[in-house]
């Protein structure tokens, strides 16, 4: 009795939740692919920051891109969201190897020892 | 001894000395491809090549008068800092701090139950915990000792804890620098080896480490501000800085260099900004405490 | 009047082949001017190059003198592109160079850096 009433909870759920993707991504299709471009850049960007932040190397401009490329794509002006956006990632991807290139500290030759 | 001989001595030592190295080098190698240039240099060796740095690019500067920053080798600011200092805007500060001091927890108990030294302990810090393991700043220890009494923990760049430490650090002048970095402890000179890493790392979408300005280019000017050394760098604070308005901690200016060379700030009080600090006052180790100080 | 007109046709189309090239010259040179002033102002500008927080340039204020003063150039740097190269990334040549890599961590543009160049090798 007991493991029917659980597995049709379950089952309610697991529905709910696959609905929930269906509608998603019939959404999706539904928007603006400039849209669905400048939400991938976006996510491709913070990805990016985060794997600079993670060799402690992040820049403060890079956040600042994509904070507005946000706003613009709420705005609907998809294309400054999708240029911004991919202005943040580069940044991101050259912060990243800034901070990786330097993971062995290197002495600068002008402090004589 | 003939010429000769004392040659084939010289070789015979340095081809003993390269031995020894190339397998101390193959041990190094082995343990993990440790950095081994960085690591060859000891804090003393460290202190010592700032020291002689800054000797030979300020040769009539004496080393007492590293504590006053950039106005040991800034003359026209040399000038207004002294005029600033007749009327030293931090002594407010000084006079909150003390109140602070002097007002009991809660519970009844005061800062003097912590720190029985107190409250002229800047010296005492910072230092390695062992128990903690972990770097303990002076602003972390105020904390610690709220939070053991039941009081809220202060925050780390501007608010209460800045007339705190300016009193304290009021109380310590005249005392010297000494940071020891335990030799029983080998996580004490690994904090100290980060903290020299940050110091010497470019970050920020202008590419700077601290030494891009602090020691390569120390004594000349971005715009009007002449660069300041690192040795003194944290004998004076918290400062009160004119163009913040107010008086600020160490911390909240390592937040402001970062951010300037477009650096994200570490965290205040945070693990890597502690190291540095740990570095940063080692190299100052015999300089005398002066804070809280005036700049501009 | 026919002996005037063939004799005119030639003139003027020697005025046009000659025109047409001035034209052209004229036209270059105001865009090689115009990038030397928007250059400068680049340069100058402290969010971009704020050349002048390190180095001395004629008629600008209250300069730094981290970097040398910005004078001669062309002697300093006969290949323009090795003086582009210097603003791109001055730590590829010197790895401790305090210079800011201007194109290599994205401050100014590709076009931005080309302007930057006009205007520094003018001084």
């Amino acid at each position: 009795m007991r493991t029917k009433r659980l597995l049709s909870v379950l089952l309610l759920a697991v529905t709910f939740v696959a609905g929930t993707g269906v509608t998603l991504a019939a959404d999706a299709k539904a928007e603006n692919p400039k849209a669905v471009k400048a939400q991938m850049e976006i996510d491709k960007a913070d990805k990016a920051r985060k794997k600079a932040a993670s060799v402690e190397s992040e820049w403060t401009t890079t956040g600042k891109l994509i904070k507005k490329a946000q706003a613009a794509l709420k705005k609907g002006d998809y294309d400054t969201a999708t240029r911004l956006a991919k202005q943040a990632g580069e940044q991101g991807e050259i912060a990243y190897e800034q901070g990786a290139s330097q993971k062995e500290l290197r002495m600068p030759s002008y402090l004589k020892y | 001894m003939p010429a000769s001989q004392v040659i084939e001595r010289i070789c015979l030592e340095k081809r003993h000395i390269m031995k020894k190295t190339l397998i101390k080098m193959g041990a190094l190698f082995l343990a993990g491809g440790v950095a081994l240039a960085a690591q060859a240099a000891t804090p003393e060796e460290d202190r010592t090549a700032f020291t002689n740095h800054y000797k030979f690019r300020f040769p009539d500067v004496p080393m007492e008068e590293y504590p006053n920053g950039a106005y040991a080798i800034d003359k026209i600011g040399r000038e207004n800092w002294e005029a600033i200092e007749e009327f030293p805007p931090y002594e407010p500060f000084i006079d909150e701090g003390q109140e602070m001091w002097e007002t009991p927890f809660a519970n009844g108990k005061t800062y003097k139950d912590c720190f029985s030294d107190g409250p002229g302990i800047k010296s005492q810090y910072p230092r390695w915990d062992k128990k903690q393991g972990m770097v303990i700043t002076m602003a972390l220890a105020i904390n610690q000792c709220r939070e053991a009494n039941g009081e809220k923990a202060l925050k780390y760049k501007k608010g209460p804890i800045v007339p705190l430490m300016s009193y304290m650090a009021f109380e310590s002048r005249g005392q010297i620098t000494n940071v020891v970095i335990p030799e029983d402890d080998p996580r004490a000179m690994a904090a100290y080896e980060s903290g020299k890493k940050f110091y010497f790392t470019r970050r920020g979408q202008l590419n700077f480490s601290c030494a891009t300005c602090h020691v390569q280019n120390t004594g000349l000017k971005v715009r009007t501000e002449v660069l300041s050394p690192s040795l003194g760098h944290t004998t004076h604070w918290p400062v009160y800085r004119s163009k913040w308005g107010t008086a600020g901690t160490l911390h909240r200016r390592f937040t402001g260099c970062n951010r300037n060379i477009r650096a994200k700030p570490m965290k205040a009080q945070g693990e890597q900004y502690r190291n540095l600090e740990y570095f940063l006052t080692y190299l100052s180790n015999g300089l005398t405490l002066n804070g809280p100080g005036a700049r501009k | 009047m026919t002996k005037k007109s063939t004799r005119l046709v030639p003139m003027a189309g020697m005025v046009i082949l000659l025109a047409g090239p001035l034209q052209v010259a004229t036209v270059a040179a105001a865009e090689g001017a115009s990038a030397v002033a928007e250059g400068k102002a680049i340069s100058f500008k402290r969010s971009k190059g704020n050349c002048l927080a390190c180095h001395m340039i004629e008629g600008g204020e209250s300069p730094g003198n981290v970097g040398p003063p910005l004078i001669a150039m062309k002697a300093r740097y006969p290949d323009k592109a090795k003086l582009r190269a210097q603003i791109f990334d001055a730590t590829a040549f010197n790895p401790d160079s305090a210079m800011v890599p201007f194109g290599k961590h994205r401050i100014l543009t590709e076009d931005e850096i080309d302007k930057v160049t006009e205007y520094i090798w003018t001084l």
